[in-house]
Formats: C-alpha cells, sequence, structure tokens
C-alpha cells in the first residue's frame, strides 16, 4: 500500500522539492483510509450528535437509510386549513395554512441537541407539499417512504389536483413540449411539476428587528392603508390598490404571530421535559436555557450567539421546509452572526462563551442541517447523489466598503467543518486578495483534508454582476454599489443579493437546467431522440444532408438551443404568475422590508434582477463540435451520414473511428484550436442566446454552468457523442471543466483554457482533482495559495477541489461500511462517497488527478 | 428471426403484460411523471448505463424482464 508521502522530487527554482506530509504522524496512516483519520469534534457531545445523526442521503432516487419516510402532518393540517378557509383573500389562506400546521404538529426535541426545532412529526420524516405539484407526491405515493395512513395521503393529494401550481401552469404550455420537458435529457423540468426551489431569506430582519417588530410595521401599514381609503377625496384609481396591501399585511400579522407561537410551544416543551423528565441537572439547565431563548427569539431581537444560531434555525425551517418547500442554505453566515459572536465572545456581554463554545455550536448546527429532512420529487433524489439536499453558506469576500469581510466567526465556522467532516452544508469562499490569511488557512485546512468545499468564488466578479443586474432593476431600486458586495450563492454556483430586502425568493427567478449535450445529439437527427426517449425532441432542424458545412450544425445546435432555453424561462415566468396568485408566501415576505414596506408578496416583488440557467453537459457538445468541425469538415476523413452511422452502433465496429473522435483537440489543454472554437460556444450561444431573454423582473438571463449530480443522469440518457463517448457514459462534472482524464497538460493549461471565456457568463463551475501527498505536504499551503493568486487574476468565476486518492476511494468500493467519512466533491456539492451509485463514484475517481509541475510552480509563481 | 428476437429484448408494448416493466428490477421511475419509467438494463461494459425511457411501464415488457429492485448502488 502507498503511503501518504510522494516518492516524488522535483526540481525548481534550484531546490530538491519533497512532499512529506506537514503532520510527521500522517506517515503512518495507510494512504486508503486517510479520511477516516481525519475528523476531531471539538466536544464528546458533537462526537455523540454525529453518532446518532438521522442522515437523510439519498441517490439514484432512493434514500439510503431505510428509516426516513414522508410525514403525513403537513399536507393534513395545510389541506384543512385550505378547506376551512375557502372565500377568504389567498394570501389570507396561505397565512391561515401556515398557521394551522405550526399550531396542530407534532414537536420533536432529541437528546444532546442544543438548537431545537424540527419540520415534520418524527426525525425520520420530511414533509411533502401536494400544494406544488401532484406528480411528485403521486411518486411518493407508489414509493417505500409513503406517507401513513397512506389512504388518507392519496386523497389529500386527489384534493390538491385542480389547487396545485402544477394544475394551474400546464394548461398554458403544449403538452408535447411539457412531455420533452418532463424526460429531463434536454431540458430540466418545470418547477411546476417537480415542486423544486430555492429562496435566500432575509434571516437579518428577524436577528435584528425580532418578529414582534415586524408584526406591529404590519399593522402601521394596514391602519395607514385604511385610512388612505377614507381620505377624501377617493380616488379609484390609486385607492383600490391598498386592498391587496391590506390583506399581504394582515397575512404576514397572521403568520409571524404563528411563528412566535410555535417557537414558545417549542419552549414550553423544553421546560416541560426539564421540571419532569430530565434527570441530569446539567442537561436540565441547559433545558431551561432553551426554553428561555425559545421564549424570548424570533419574537423579540437576538442579543446573543445562541439566540442568533436558534433564531436563524427557525428562519430556515419556516422558509424552507414549511411555508413552502426551497432547497439551499444561503445567507453570508460569517457577516450575519458576527454581532452576536462579539457580544457572546468578545465582549461577554450576552450569553458568554469561548470561541471554541462558538465552534461547537456550528457543529451542531451542522449536524442539524444534516438530518434535515426534504421532501424532494424524485428528479431531485437522483441528481445530487450521496447528499441530502443543496445546502450550501457562503462566507469571506469584501463588506459593502470593499474592506475584508473575514472575522472571527468565519474561522469558527471552518473550523467546525474540518472538525466534524459533514457533506452538508457545503461552503462556499469569496475569494479576495484582501482576504486575511488566518481566514485562507482555515480554507486550505478544510480542502486538504478532503471535505471539497469551501468551493472559491471570485470576490469581484460577484460584485460586479450585483451591479450590473441592478440595473435592470423594474422599480429603480436594484442593489447598491454598497449593497452589492453583500452576495451569496443562492444555490451552488449563482450570486444573489443577501440582507434585508432585495434578496432571491423563488426558484422562478433563477434556477433549472439545459443540457447541451442531448441538444447535440438531437442536432444531428433532425431534432429526434433516438437514443433515449424515441420522440422528436426539439425543432426539426434539418437531417444530415441539409448540413453541408460546420456553420450548418452550429446553426441547427443555435436553433435547438433557442427552443429549449425559451421553454424553460417561460414555464419558470407562468410559474411566477400563479406563486404570487396562490403560493403566497406571507412569512417571508413579512421579513422583506420591501415587501413590508410595499405590502406585497415576496414571489411578486422583484427589486433585484437574478435571470440565471445552469447550461450542464456543456463540454460535451462542445469537445463533439471541435471534433465534428475537425475530422469532418476540415480533415475529411468522415463524413457526417459515417459518424452517425458510427453513433447509432455506438461505436461498435467503428473502433478506428472511434478514437479519431476522442483523440479530437479537446478543452483543458490550452490548446487554440478547441479553445477558440468552445469559448465562441460558451459566449455566443450558451451565454449570448440565453441572455437575449428577458425574465419576469426585467433583467437578461444568464447562463450559471455547473452539473450537479446531473452529469450523470443526463450522461445516461444521452446516446454516444462525437466527442468518442459511449451512449450512457456520464458526461462533463462542471461547468466549464474539461472531460474527465483529457485535460492532460496540468493544472495551469486548464486554468488558461478557462479563462478565455469571459463574456456573457453568470457563473461557470470549475472541478479541479489535486494530488493528496503535495496538498499535504509541507509546501501544500503555498502551493495552492499561489494556485488562487493565479486563478484570481486570471479572472475566473469559480473553483473547487477533491483532494482524495484513487486508493482511498477503491477501498470505499470494496468495503464501503469502513468509509463512512469519505467525502468527496461532486459538482457544487459533497457527498458522502459510499451513498454515491457505482456508476457516479467511477467518474469521481477517472477525473484527472493533477499533479504540479516545474513549469506549473513557474506560472503560478511559487516562492518555496 | 434475429429481427424479432431483437425486438423481444427491448422494451415494447404489450397491454396488460404480466411481467409490466414496473416490476421489473432493471426499471426505476421517471423523474417526473411516475406513470413513465426509464429501463436500465443496457450496461456498458466499462460501467456506463444507457438508459431507455418508457412511456407506459404498466404496458411495456421485454424478455429480459426480471423481477425485483435493484440496490441504488447499481443504479445512477
Amino acid at each position: 500500500m502507498n503511503d501518504i508521502a510522494s516518492a516524488k522530487v522535483l526540481e525548481y527554482k534550484g531546490k530538491a522539492l519533497q512532499f512529506t506530509p506537514e503532520n510527521p504522524a500522517e506517515a503512518k496512516i495507510p494512504v486508503d483510509e486517510l479520511h477516516e483519520h481525519l475528523q476531531k469534534p471539538s466536544t464528546a457531545r458533537t462526537k455523540r450528535l454525529k453518532e446518532r445523526c438521522r442522515w437523510k442521503h439519498a441517490s439514484a432516487g432512493e434514500f439510503i437509510e431505510k428509516s426516513v419516510t414522508a410525514g403525513i402532518e403537513r399536507m393534513r393540517y395545510l389541506t384543512e386549513a385550505h378547506k376551512a378557509s375557502e372565500g377568504q383573500p389567498e394570501a389570507i389562506r396561505r397565512a391561515l395554512g401556515l398557521a394551522n400546521v405550526l399550531n396542530k404538529s407534532t414537536l420533536v426535541l432529541q437528546e444532546d441537541e442544543f438548537i431545537v426545532g424540527y419540520h415534520a412529526e418524527d426525525p425520520n420524516m420530511f414533509p411533502l407539499y401536494p400544494e406544488l405539484s401532484h406528480m411528485a407526491v403521486q411518486d411518493y405515493l407508489r414509493s417505500d417512504y409513503s406517507p401513513q395512513p397512506a389512504d388518507e395521503a392519496a386523497a389529500i393529494n386527489e384534493y390538491w389536483k385542480p389547487h396545485s401550481l402544477q394544475s394551474k401552469c400546464q394548461p398554458y404550455f403544449d403538452p408535447a413540449d411539457l412531455g420533452r420537458m418532463y424526460q429531463v435529457s434536454s431540458m430540466e423540468a418545470p418547477s411546476f411539476a417537480s415542486g423544486y426551489n430555492s429562496i435566500v431569506p432575509p434571516y437579518e430582519t428577524v436577528l435584528e428587528d425580532g418578529l414582534l417588530a415586524r408584526i406591529k410595521l404590519a399593522e402601521k401599514h394596514i391602519a395607514e392603508a385604511q385610512a388612505d381609503m377614507s381620505t377624501f377625496p377617493w380616488d379609484g384609481t390609486k385607492g383600490l390598490d391598498n386592498i391587496a396591501k391590506i390583506d399581504n399585511w394582515k397575512a404576514m400579522v397572521i403568520a409571524c404571530k404563528a411563528v412566535i407561537s410555535w417557537a414558545r410551544r417549542q419552549g414550553r416543551l423544553c421546560r416541560i421535559v426539564a421540571e419532569n423528565f430530565e434527570t441530569d441537572p446539567k442537561r436540565q439547565a441547559e433545558l431551561l436555557e432553551i426554553a428561555d431563548i425559545c421564549q424570548r427569539i424570533p419574537a423579540e431581537p437576538c442579543k446573543g450567539l445562541k439566540d442568533a444560531m436558534q433564531a436563524k434555525f427557525f428562519t430556515f425551517l419556516i422558509c424552507h421546509a414549511i411555508e413552502r418547500y426551497a432547497s439551499g442554505y444561503a445567507q453570508k453566515e460569517d457577516t450575519l452572526l458576527w454581532p452576536y459572536y462579539k457580544a457572546s465572545v468578545v465582549d461577554k456581554k450576552f450569553q458568554p462563551m469561548s470561541h471554541m463554545d462558538a465552534v461547537e455550536l456550528v457543529e451542531m448546527e451542522r449536524l442539524k442541517i444534516s438530518e434535515h429532512g426534504a421532501g424532494k420529487s424524485r428528479a431531485y433524489r437522483e441528481i445530487f447523489p450521496g447528499s441530502n439536499d443543496l445546502f450550501i453558506l457562503t462566507v469571506g469576500g469584501t463588506n459593502a466598503k470593499g474592506e475584508d469581510a473575514c472575522n472571527d466567526m468565519t474561522d469558527a465556522i471552518l473550523e467546525a467543518a474540518k472538525r466534524i467532516r459533514t457533506a452538508e452544508p457545503s461552503i462556499v469562499f469569496r475569494y479576495s486578495k484582501k482576504n486575511r490569511d488566518k481566514t485562507l488557512r482555515w480554507v486550505f485546512e478544510c480542502i486538504r483534508d478532503g471535505l471539497g468545499y469551501p468551493s472559491i468564488k471570485h470576490d469581484e466578479i460577484g460584485t460586479a454582476q450585483m451591479k450590473e443586474y441592478a440595473k435592470f432593476s423594474l422599480n429603480g431600486n436594484g442593489a447598491t454599489d454598497e449593497e452589492a458586495h453583500n452576495w451569496v450563492n443562492v444555490l451552488c454556483m449563482s450570486p444573489g443579493i443577501h440582507g434585508r430586502r432585495k434578496t432571491q425568493k423563488t426558484r422562478s427567478e433563477g434556477g433549472g437546467s439545459i443540457f447541451p449535450a442531448k441538444l447535440l445529439e438531437i442536432t444531428l437527427n433532425d431534432g429526434y431522440d433516438w437514443s433515449y426517449a424515441d420522440m422528436q425532441l426539439g425543432p426539426k432542424t434539418g437531417d444530415l444532408s441539409s448540413l453541408k458545412t460546420f456553420d450548418d450544425v452550429w446553426e441547427a445546435f443555435r436553433e435547438q438551443y433557442q427552443y429549449a432555453i425559451n421553454l424553460c424561462i417561460s414555464t419558470k415566468d407562468v410559474s411566477r404568475y400563479f406563486e404570487q396568485r396562490f403560493l403566497q408566501m406571507p412569512f417571508v415576505s413579512a421579513i422583506d422590508d420591501g415587501c413590508m414596506e410595499l405590502g406585497m408578496d415576496a414571489c411578486a416583488l422583484s427589486e433585484q434582477p437574478n435571470g440565471w440557467h445552469n447550461p450542464i453537459t456543456t463540454i460535451v457538445a462542445a469537445n463533439s463540435l471541435v471534433a465534428i468541425k475537425k475530422l469532418v469538415f476540415e480533415d475529411k476523413k468522415y463524413t457526417l451520414e459515417q459518424l452517425s452511422q458510427a453513433l447509432k452502433a455506438n461505436w461498435e465496429g467503428f473502433e478506428e473511428m472511434r478514437v479519431d473522435f476522442k483523440r479530437a483537440p479537446k478543452w483543458g489543454n490550452d490548446d487554440d484550436y478547441a479553445d477558440s472554437i468552445i469559448t465562441r460556444f460558451y459566449e455566443e450561444i450558451i451565454g449570448g442566446e440565453m441572455r437575449k431573454i428577458t425574465n419576469y423582473s426585467g433583467g437578461p438571463v444568464m447562463p450559471t454552468g455547473q452539473a450537479v449530480g446531473l452529469y450523470m443522469e443526463v450522461g445516461s440518457r444521452t446516446g454516444p457523442t462525437p466527442d468518442g463517448r459511449f451512449g450512457g457514459e456520464a458526461a462533463d462534472d462542471g461547468g466549464i471543466s474539461p472531460y474527465m482524464g483529457t485535460d492532460k497538460k496540468g493544472p495551469t493549461a486548464v486554468l488558461r483554457s478557462v479563462s478565455k471565456v469571459q463574456k456573457n457568463q453568470k457563473g461557470n463551475l470549475l472541478n479541479q482533482r489535486l494530488s493528496v501527498p503535495i496538498m499535504r505536504s509541507k509546501h501544500g499551503f503555498e502551493i495552492w495559495n499561489s494556485y488562487m493568486k493565479t486563478w484570481h487574476d486570471l479572472n475566473i468565476d469559480h473553483v473547487q477541489f477533491n483532494v482524495v486518492s484513487t486508493d482511498e476511494m477503491r477501498a470505499a468500493q470494496r468495503e464501503p461500511e469502513k468509509h463512512h467519512d469519505l467525502i468527496v466533491r461532486v459538482s457544487g456539492y459533497s457527498a458522502r462517497f459510499v451513498d454515491i451509485p457505482t456508476y457516479g463514484q467511477n467518474t469521481i475517481i477517472a477525473r484527472q488527478e493533477q499533479d504540479f509541475s516545474a513549469s506549473d510552480l513557474e506560472f503560478l509563481n511559487v516562492e518555496i | 428471426m434475429q429481427a424479432e428476437k431483437s425486438l423481444q429484448n427491448q422494451p415494447h408494448t404489450e397491454a396488460g403484460t404480466a411481467r409490466p416493466c414496473r416490476s421489473c428490477k432493471w426499471q426505476t421511475p421517471d423523474p417526473t411523471d411516475p406513470h413513465r419509467g426509464q429501463c436500465t438494463a443496457n450496461r456498458h461494459a466499462m460501467g456506463g448505463v444507457w438508459k431507455r425511457w418508457l412511456r407506459d411501464v404498466e404496458n411495456t415488457t421485454c424478455s429480459r424482464h426480471e423481477e425485483g429492485k435493484l440496490s441504488f448502488r447499481d443504479h445512477v
């Protein structure tokens, strides 16, 4: 068995560099079990919490843990309220629905936990959302995870059929178009069919103001509106606007009161357990402390770090799981918590604690998120294999003054992540050259421990993007230059504003995917999908005989792409139309300063446009175009007909031809031939065509290339492609990453290729796998730090790293039960390796493990 | 003969079949519409899984039908 130290000796600037572990003790650890030795929970309590964590990882549509199942309470109480509130304004019905769920649902309190609250009747359960998509619930009813009693669940789903978002939206589309989307091979299904959603909750108002203050504000607005309506002379052109506003404010009041009452109920439960059942005096005191916290917050402003963490978690549960489902964990956590960290850790004014106490609190938060249950549709139980849901928070970057935003809370968040080792929540670090070294070192420590996060985003690119989008604000109130610094990743990759207002509230603003590999495949078949669905999947853009030049192929692809992206965005906007009429979010509206001021629902108000859509599998399509141009139209070695014949045979009997296409120039090698075609493809078609579209918010829609697990799903639904790929093989695993194993010229060649794409992009995911011995050596930090500076100067949007050995992944495939702490970066999220299907595991093993040559170090200007 | 054999080998419509794709271990439900499905029987020697869409999981079958359910590890 290999050891962690590399035998490699590198001559660099007159020195012989050796890569022995920075920590000498690691030399004794077998390389194939390294990850099992890296966890170091900060306390015995977090160690216990991790050991009993109720993980809810899913893969291939199935939950890994057998005890996980859907609960019925949320759908039961929501339905009960919906029936009882018929005839009332829709916004108020939504608030009453939330209130009924919160008032009647079973509370969950678990041993050892300090952050309390859950969103289903059992910690192994998760809620369902029949008001979104009845198809998604139907799938659960047929599965092993059906809520019980099944008859009641089926009746509830039947009730919601005419009322669901799905049923409201479907009539506005051609069933043939929807059928194409539902397959998730050329386009992701619309959110009204899947129920998938994402949001950036304005946590700041809850922590800073408290909900009692929000109620007072809403009541003041109601009184003012009513006064306005009775003022002489009545003006019907304006006065009637008050009706919808009053309904919205009333709904906000109902929602906030219900949330306060629910939190206090949690507090009373803690008190009852402390006073009647708990025998350990220490835990008894702790439960009474939690009871006190839940009595005060989120009703009142937070005063210390414990308050803030609890208020944040309650808000998360409402915004992401109870009022409506939403994936994500978007927040600028270090900035958000810093005032409370300062009060508790630095000034010791309230809830005094040490830095390590803060670390423990973050570890507990991470475990709480790890056992959160998401009632996702089957598609989303497939496309983040090995993980729970896309829980992703952001830290670092610069503040409104343009100064380094890192603080000791940033370090606590990173240290906790390194110590507890959970796949989620993932972390995004906004990289700026102003960031302090101390924090950068923590970033590096997490990366080299193989967590796959933080993923790194370019701070200045994100800030400039927020300023650009602000120009399209329909109410002229987009992000100011200062506010443009306040951005986080909404999910894996796309920046969006965080703060008290202007945040993204629904995925109908940004999100969803389009799959260029499949579009390229059908481009070569007149829009017909022969390899998966056996149906016309796009417009008829001409058979092979009409594709006489490379430009003909290019333009035919453009037409397929235009059709698909237009459909994707129009389905989102139609969803938005109905969301604001039937899926109002009174609680989210109440905590947004804009909605509160204007009396608008959160789905309706858009102050900061943030339109985006994710092209996934772009590199398979792009490499295929390069191969076609070279071998068919320039070298004329093959005809398109011969290529088509070979593809239909899955290259069987055409091995020499396959090798030619496989060896054609590929992305990621700083090859001008490939890169010039591919850069044009990204800038002119993928981004250029997409940005011609204007969405609900008035801004352009921009591409955010990122694969999540869809590179596997779509790969398995895509036939053989002209890049030499076999039918069913995975596609490219990033947004702009080279295809696995084809980047042969080292890590800096990858950076040079990627840096060529600059126009018409919102974000592009770059997946890189770095050598374990080099990263764990005493030179690891210097090399990584220099890499990051170069990456920054090349103006690249994103990069994320796997630092995990093939030996260890192979060992985990052989004996999964021994490798529960092996975490890998899939794409945009991290996962527990042993919870990923073998197909997906193999794609991670196949990624090029980047070594560093002397010329790479020179290019990076590494000082050793 | 060869063509017929090949047809039997691939998912095809057979109304009221006693061996529907829905109960087959190679089948996995459609990501969006529970009335549809995906066949995963076509597996490449290199580990690739080339799926085929199934319009109607109750009334489609083929000669490779096998009752059961694969582990998540064997799917995509």
